[in-house]
């Protein structure tokens, strides 16, 4: 027994030698990202923790979670309280959801943290994205995550083949005067003129369907297939909608039905490629076929400056996006990329500063975006941003990290790319129902339930492959069964609590 | 006299129908065991432009080896991890058969004082498992199982299952007999089970070590929990199924990443490529089956004779 009592105390005078040790050196904060693609940063995260020093008093580790893994790691992370992971990305879509885990107490509340040392956060960031993050948390309402300053308006828009177009014998005006249920001629001389095995119509289904019914997500909604859904007014979009605001099951609007209707009919004349139909193979076709530029129309959920992208320019035509809608502002959007601190953190001040300076001084931004100057990129002429072949070693998901309106302009988007893409996005209207969540807790079962039967049908009815005259109302019946009244009513009595 | 008449079968076989109807049965069968991989391969080496066009086929419209170039350039990254598949595979089969042998001897052993508890204590866990985010827990803070090779072998050294299967096979095939006696003849317990025990019970170590070899081998999702920032420790199977998780979350959240989808879906590996991986991961382990077959074989039939 004295053996082992000696033994324990021998342990923890170790322990507080070592701490002491510690506490000399600067502790390491470390942070989650999303998405990322980096196989090396030595030299970045090197050039960053010089840079940070002094201003931020820690030095910085970085986790690179890629698309797949980030889900898993940061949910375990943050339940099992790690103490190693100090920051971590959230948003409206990820595992790791803002509201649920702010409100679970899994984020620091921040606001004290941004009266004390945020003023340059305050003053980077727009008024409207610090609205967006005030939510009610653990600790009542506040803001708990920094919101990134990126593509905060959705709008989705027709990704026009112009070359094939002009081809056809119709100028872009002439496509711009038509309305989805007048694409059938247009898809018909493509066909003529192309081929069978060339489909004109290259759709994200889910997305078609919000573009020609003007439907628009609501955040806290079944995620892997909407099922409710707001309507949008499309000539304002702050104003509100031809329903009110009030939320709809989103397959049983007539819109809903003249839409598949018209689907149907443009699926059943060859116009879609059957595989887009199918959950597993929709998006590989989509983005596959995108890319060698065989298509006349298509779907895109735009951001300002895609058509700069690499993704556009290599497709070899000429694209245009043309809106459906002026951009518009909605929970989901406005909550697209944040980054929170754990409440398991033990350094959640030096954590903060680091935070608000990322999102406020463009040399940090700029480093841990785009890499070290000389060796990831380097400022052409005109001193924009030409990356080198070890960018692809060193490739973090830019709207991932915070505020990207501070980068320098590359020499693909062109000079002045971020001044205009700030004032597109500060000019962005906001829904009237925006910062509303559906708290879905009461109704999971019915969510989980709902969420199957719309798994069966909604995508291939969407893409035009079932006939809606049979299909439609089988599928209307089994989501009746289960339960979607009860769960469409916990919505609205939410959504009219919300609104007051 | 009893001369053997036309058509008179042997007892000890069937007829000629039936063995064709087996053999129908059984050669489609091992068809379409083999079927998909050779599917696999030929994908491996079908062009881009071919998939895209038609999609897979057994049949591509132009064949490539342009997959295998790219894997070959992923230099380092590829063949660090293969090492460490290989080293986990390795380290951790000859770790869990000893710890696996070492456990379920004793369980067998009647004169065990404490067999009844330790029996509880295995079997107990097959039945109620701790949860995700416990074991998370345990394994990364207490344990320390966190960016090292120890947190991809430790969590599967120990299977309660093989444990039950080992014992049961002590059962079987070691008569008590066989341990008295060379208790009578001097042996020590050590000397009992390396030269005595464990030179009869080796067609069940074979089945015990292949089964661990391919939990080893297969293992990826302990990579995704507990190796955060040493990308030096992966695995194969981690490298390839990182790709297909993320083609797999890209494809479900598009419509709410929008355009940095379609940006981040540039970077994914092509199709072929996952193939090619595909083969790489397994031909090593399809070498190694026929090593432990021989063992296993005899291991199904041992016993079988006697009363």
């Amino acid at each position: 027994m004295k053996k082992l009592l000696a033994l324990v105390l021998a342990l923890a005078l170790l322990l507080t030698a070592m701490s002491f040790a510690l506490a000399e050196e600067l502790p390491t904060i470390t942070i989650m990202f999303h998405g990322s693609n980096v196989t090396d940063d030595t030299a970045v995260l090197e050039a960053v923790n010089d840079y940070i020093a002094d201003k931020v008093g820690a030095k910085l580790e970085v986790v690179w979670g890629t698309w797949g893994d980030f889900d898993d790691k940061a949910t375990n992370a943050l339940l099992s309280g790690d103490t190693g992971i100090d920051m971590v990305f959230t948003c409206s879509w990820s595992a790791d959801e803002y509201n649920t885990y702010a409100k679970n107490g899994y984020f620091v509340k921040l606001d004290d943290l941004i009266a004390e040392y945020g003023a340059d956060l305050v003053a980077a960031i727009p008024e409207s994205l610090m609205q967006a993050a005030t939510i009610e948390g653990a600790e009542g309402m506040g803001i708990y995550a920094v919101n990134g300053f990126k593509d905060t308006a959705t709008q989705n828009t027709w990704d026009v083949n112009v070359t094939l177009l002009n081809e056809l014998g119709y100028t872009l005006d002439d496509f711009k005067a038509m309305s989805f249920y007048d694409f059938g001629e247009l898809f018909q001389k493509a066909k003529e003129l192309k081929g069978d095995a060339f489909y004109p119509f290259l759709v994200e289904p889910m997305v078609l369907e919000r573009m020609v019914t003007g439907s628009i997500i609501v955040a806290g909604d079944s995620g892997s297939t909407n099922l409710l859904s707001l309507y949008l007014n499309q000539d304002d979009v702050s104003a509100e909608g031809p329903e009110g605001n009030v939320i709809l099951n989103k397959f049983a609007t007539d819109e809903y039905r003249a839409f598949v209707d018209q689907m149907h009919e443009y699926y059943e004349a060859g116009y879609v490629d059957p595989s887009l139909a199918v959950a597993e193979t929709s998006n590989d076709t989509r983005t596959n076929t995108q890319k060698t530029g065989e298509y006349l129309i298509g779907t895109q959920s735009y951001a300002f400056g895609y058509e700069y992208s690499a993704d556009v320019l290599d497709r070899g035509i000429e694209v245009a996006f043309v809106p459906c809608t002026d951009p518009y502002v909605d929970t989901t959007a406005s909550q697209g990329a944040m980054v929170a601190i754990s409440t398991a953190s033990e350094h959640p001040v030096e954590s903060f500063k680091f935070l608000a300076l990322l999102n406020s001084d463009p040399t940090l931004m700029t480093l841990l975006n785009y890499g070290v100057e000389g060796i990831h990129y380097n400022l052409n002429d005109d001193g924009l941003v030409e990356f080198t072949d070890e960018r692809a070693n060193y490739s973090p998901w830019t709207n991932g990290m915070g505020n990207v309106t501070i980068l320098p302009d590359t020499a693909a988007e062109g000079a002045g790319f971020r001044e205009s893409f700030k004032e597109y996005y500060a000019g962005a209207k906001a829904i009237p129902a925006l910062g509303y969540v559906f708290d879905n807790a009461d109704v999971a079962n019915e969510m989980a339930a709902l969420g199957t039967v719309a798994a069966q049908y909604a995508l291939a009815l969407d893409a035009g492959a079932l006939d809606p005259e049979t299909t439609l109302p089988d599928f209307l019946a089994a989501l009746d069964a289960a339960g979607m009244q009860a769960y469409l009513d916990a919505a609205n009595a939410q959504l009219a609590a919300y609104l007051g | 006299m009893n001369k053997p008449q036309r058509n008179q079968v042997a007892l000890n076989t069937f007829g000629p129908g039936a063995q064709a109807l087996f053999h129908t049965v059984l050669g489609l069968f091992a068809l379409m065991c083999i079927v998909p991989f050779l599917f696999v391969i030929i994908i491996s080496f079908t062009s881009e432009d071919s998939i895209r066009q038609i999609g897979y086929s057994f049949m591509p419209l132009s064949w490539s080896t342009q997959a295998y170039g790219y894997v070959f350039r992923l230099g380092d990254a590829l063949w660090r991890s293969y090492f460490n598949s290989f080293l986990i595979t390795v380290i951790g089969t000859v770790l869990s058969v000893a710890i696996c042998v070492l456990y379920s001897y004793p369980l067998y052993r009647k004169d065990f004082k404490y067999r009844g508890f330790f029996n509880f204590m295995s079997f107990f866990t097959m039945i109620f498992g701790g949860g995700l985010v416990p074991t998370f827990v345990v394994c990364k803070t207490l344990l320390g199982l966190s960016d090292n090779y120890a947190a991809l072998i430790v969590p599967l050294l120990f299977s309660p299952f093989n444990v039950i299967v080992m014992r049961t096979f002590f059962q079987t095939t070691v008569p008590r007999e066989l341990i008295e006696a060379s208790t009578i003849d001097g042996a020590g317990e050590y000397r009992t089970l390396l030269q005595i025990v464990l030179p009869v019970v080796k067609p069940g170590i074979a089945t015990i070590a292949l089964l661990n070899a391919l939990a080893f081998w297969n293992e990826w999702f302990l990579s995704l929990l507990y190796i955060t920032k040493n990308m030096d420790v992966i695995p194969l199977q981690y490298l390839l199924m990182r790709m297909q998780r993320n083609a797999d979350f890209l494809a479900k959240n598009s419509a709410m990443l929008g355009a940095d989808a379609a940006q981040a879906a540039r970077n994914l590996p092509s199709q072929s490529l996952k193939m090619a991986l595909v083969v790489f991961i397994v031909v090593p382990i399809a070498c190694a089956y026929p090593f432990f077959q021989r063992y296993v074989v005899a291991g199904l039939t041992v016993g079988s004779v006697k009363g």
